[in-house]
């Protein structure tokens, strides 16, 4: 707009309080406005900005595990009470009459369960021992609004009952179906295998792996378990299905791994990429929310033209004003 | 129903059956009338729908109530593999697309300059906050440990790479703050005409500040929901591939965002049609034909993003599988291709059934984009299956009820409809409770009462003092 402009609209609000200035300040006011504004936000926002998600992380040097072999697996689900003792879980007898503990799957009462797969024709079965996968990079821990669920120590992943507003985004990102909110109470909690995570920290190993008695399950670093269950594979090809170990790469790769006579997908494991969802999810929005700066731009853009329409706008609706002797709503 | 605007099509003459359009002596009740807004008067408070819905509020609030006290179980048929029911997939997903008419029709408005359409930002306005006001409210009992929401004021517990972090922060900010402010005009100007003298004298004290403020206010007012409109999308992308390839795309959080930008606009079309029906309002078909030609172009931009992104990830074979999931794309399509191509012609521009017929589509079409991959597309791991239970569906209803109660209050109580300046003696009906001032000037005669933001309206005029 030109000067000439600018002096027809303030002639037009004699002691008007706005656009009585020269345009150049309220232009400058404009920009200090955003700028502030956005300052702001960014001053808030940026302690919790800046983790990064590769797409195929790797495993922190402390990172434990488990292997799951379940040609070695007899059944004897010695581990499921013994989860149970250690995380002061409830037997879940919804199915046995109240007589003793047969959970149908994972559940609020259930972090560790031992289910049968068996053939719709011929009397194979196979075993599968069912916890959280403790993700490499755990969808989430990515969702998780205020950081209840977090990757602690060893790769645990573990939850915060003092941070969890119980919005269940864990349950709805999970690739694994793990996380499992208590509907039936009135002071919810998130019920997943924690990787029995005070017994790590007490250089003890999780009470599954520990009271295993065939060595189907076992504890140990990432890294070894890995090469053993590499090793297991290569000692007896085509012993395993695809003659590989599930949770190397899945997802972005897990801390438990699975050796399975059967296909994965038979046994629950599901069918996942390579890449970690946390990747696919926030590789777009890293970029548009680095330091807020998609968001001040647009605002810095709206900004300067807001403030010009607004200014015509004025304008125009004292003109009516003078016309109508009313004055223009917003 | 023979509605006013079917007869106004057929015979100018008859246009608005001795309501407000009758009194028009200038010309057809069609054609610009909407000039601000003007409550609706002449018209009792309490109407038996009002008394319905209320009803239907009550119920859905008593219930919430309760839900606070007990666990969500009983309450719902969400299940672990469902943990998301129509509270937050319906209530909040899908029916804040429909509320963000105030980010649409603002952006039209103040940054395409769209002038026109700035006679219908309160209707948008009031019911864009609704929505998001009984969105959150239904979210506030969703959750199931909320004493522990006090988080989003500790950003150093804020995990900032969390769509649900954005959105649980944005969406009460926004609803709370900017929405809540640009409605602030509005509740002020009732109270100012309404008020006593001391009330005059404070509100005109304020409103240059307002005023002053008010541009840069809605600079957030338009960035915070591109933010949380979007990432709504965003949250989707986490579930990976539970959900169908049709609707899993990275390109989710913009396709969310335009399916809100198509929404807004075919809502602010669809409830201006309708209250004009419901009110008699003379209809104003240049600034409705405005809104209906950013809506086709809002459906077109939805559908071209749409259709590139399934090339791009070589999905257009699963579009035409025709299988349960295919059949469903098509029909979702089918209700914003309609409105994009039909809206596209002048004269249907210009025929508001046929204008209320396609912001209905869009707004369906919008709603369909929205909520399918949230649960009908949402496929997880583990079978399972999601119902809604009748309590969950009451509160739901509840949340809605309260929203179209609210809105039936506020366009009497407040100038939210647009209408024809000549009916601004009318305004204001006083609120039970507070008969208006009798000290009021008399009717129609500005009073020169000093510089106000206000100068030279009328005051509430005494003939009207009892209604």
């Amino acid at each position: 707009m030109s000067a000439a402009n600018v002096a027809n609209e303030s002639s037009l609000h004699p002691g008007g309080f706005h656009a009585s200035a020269p345009r150049g300040i309220s232009r400058r006011q404009a920009l200090l406005g955003i700028v502030g504004l956005g300052g702001t936000i960014t001053g808030l926002a940026a302690p919790a900005l800046g983790s990064e998600h590769p797409e195929h992380p790797v495993a922190a040097p402390d990172a434990v595990s488990m292997l799951y072999d379940n040609t070695i697996c007899t059944g004897c689900k010695a581990c499921m009470p013994a989860c149970n003792e250690a995380n002061g879980l409830p037997p879940d007898t919804l199915q046995t009459g109240g007589l003793w503990d047969m959970p149908a799957d994972l559940n609020s009462k259930t972090k560790n369960i031992i289910k049968l797969y068996q053939e719709p024709e011929g009397p194979s079965f196979a075993y599968v021992k069912r916890q959280c996968m403790h993700c490499l990079d755990p969808a989430c821990v990515t969702g998780c609004p205020f950081g209840s669920l977090k990757k602690s120590d060893f790769g645990a992943v573990t939850w915060n009952s003092s941070l969890c507003i119980g919005c269940r985004y864990c349950e709805v990102a999970c690739p694994f179906d793990v996380p499992k909110f208590e509907w039936d109470k009135w002071n919810p909690k998130i019920v997943k295998c924690e990787f029995c995570y005070d017994r790590l920290q007490k250089n003890e190993q999780p009470a599954c792996t520990a009271v295993c008695p065939t060595g189907a399950v076992i504890f140990g670093k990432r890294t070894d378990l890995l090469a053993q269950g590499k090793e297991r594979v290569a000692a007896a090809p085509g012993k395993y299905f695809e003659n590989r170990v599930y949770g190397e790469h899945e997802a972005g790769g897990t801390q438990v791994l699975y050796l399975s006579n059967v296909a994965f997908s038979k046994i629950g494991l599901p069918t996942l990429g390579s890449s970690s969802l946390g990747h696919y999810a926030t590789k777009v929005t890293a970029v548009i929310y680095k330091w807020l700066s998609g968001p001040m731009l647009v605002a810095g853009l709206f900004g300067v033209v807001i403030k010009k329409n607004w200014n015509r706008h004025e304008a125009e609706g004292a003109e009516k004003e003078k016309e109508t002797g009313l004055r223009e709503q917003l | 129903m023979s509605s006013p605007i079917t007869n106004a099509q057929a015979n100018p003459a008859q246009a608005g059956r001795g309501e407000i359009g009758s009194r028009d002596a200038v010309g057809s009740t069609l054609i610009n009338h909407w000039q601000r807004g003007v409550p609706v008067y002449r018209e009792p408070v309490v109407t038996p729908s009002l008394i319905f819905f209320g009803v239907l509020a009550v119920l859905g609030l008593v219930l919430a109530a309760v839900r606070f006290f007990s666990p969500l179980g009983p309450f719902s048929g969400m299940n672990d593999a469902y943990a998301w029911g129509i509270w937050k997939t319906f209530n909040v997903m899908t029916l804040t697309a429909l509320g963000s008419g105030p980010l649409a029709v603002g952006i039209a408005a103040w940054v395409f300059n769209r002038r026109k359409l700035h006679v219908v930002m309160r209707t948008a306005l009031v019911s864009g906050f609704l929505f998001y006001a009984t969105g959150l409210f239904a979210l506030g009992f969703d959750v199931g440990r909320p004493w522990n929401f006090y988080s989003f004021v500790l950003p150093w517990r804020w995990n900032g790479e969390s769509a649900m972090l954005e959105i649980s922060i944005c969406m009460p900010l926004y609803c709370a703050v900017f929405l809540l402010f640009e409605n602030l005009p509005l509740i002020l100007e009732r109270y100012y005409y309404t008020g006593t003298d001391q009330t005059q004298a404070v509100l005109r004290g304020i409103a240059p500040f307002l005023r002053k403020i008010y541009p840069f206010v809605i600079v957030g007012a338009y960035v915070l929901p591109l933010m949380h409109q979007s990432s709504l999308g965003g949250l989707l992308l986490l579930a990976g591939n539970k959900i169908n390839p049709l609707w899993q795309t990275p390109f989710l959080p913009l396709l969310y965002l335009l399916a809100a930008g198509l929404c807004g606009l075919g809502f602010v079309i669809f409830l201006l049609l309708v209250a004009g029906l419901r009110y008699s309002r003379p209809l104003d078909l240049d600034v409705l034909g405005e809104l209906g030609n950013l809506l086709s172009c809002a459906c077109f931009l939805f559908l071209a993003v749409r259709a590139g992104d399934l090339l791009w990830r070589g999905q257009v074979h699963a579009a035409f599988a025709f299988d349960d999931m295919s059949v469903l794309f098509l029909v979702e399509t089918a209700l914003v291709l309609i409105p994009a191509f039909v809206l596209r012609m002048k004269t249907a521009r210009e025929t508001p059934r046929t204008m209320l017929k396609m912001a209905t589509l869009a707004c369906l079409g919008g709603m369909f984009y929205r909520f399918i991959p949230t649960t009908i597309a949402f496929i997880p791991a583990h079978r399972a299956r999601y119902f809604p239970a009748l309590p969950e569906v009451l509160m739901a209803i509840g949340y809605i009820s309260l929203g179209i109660v609210g809105f039936a209050l506020a366009v009497k109580y407040f100038a939210v409809l647009p209408g024809d300046i000549k009916d601004w003696n009318h305004m204001f009906r006083s609120a039970p409770w507070r008969r208006p001032m009798a000290q009021a000037g008399p009717s129609g005669q500005p009073v020169q009462s000093g510089k106000s933001d206000f100068e030279g309206e009328p005051r509430w005029p005494v003939s009207l003092s009892t209604r």
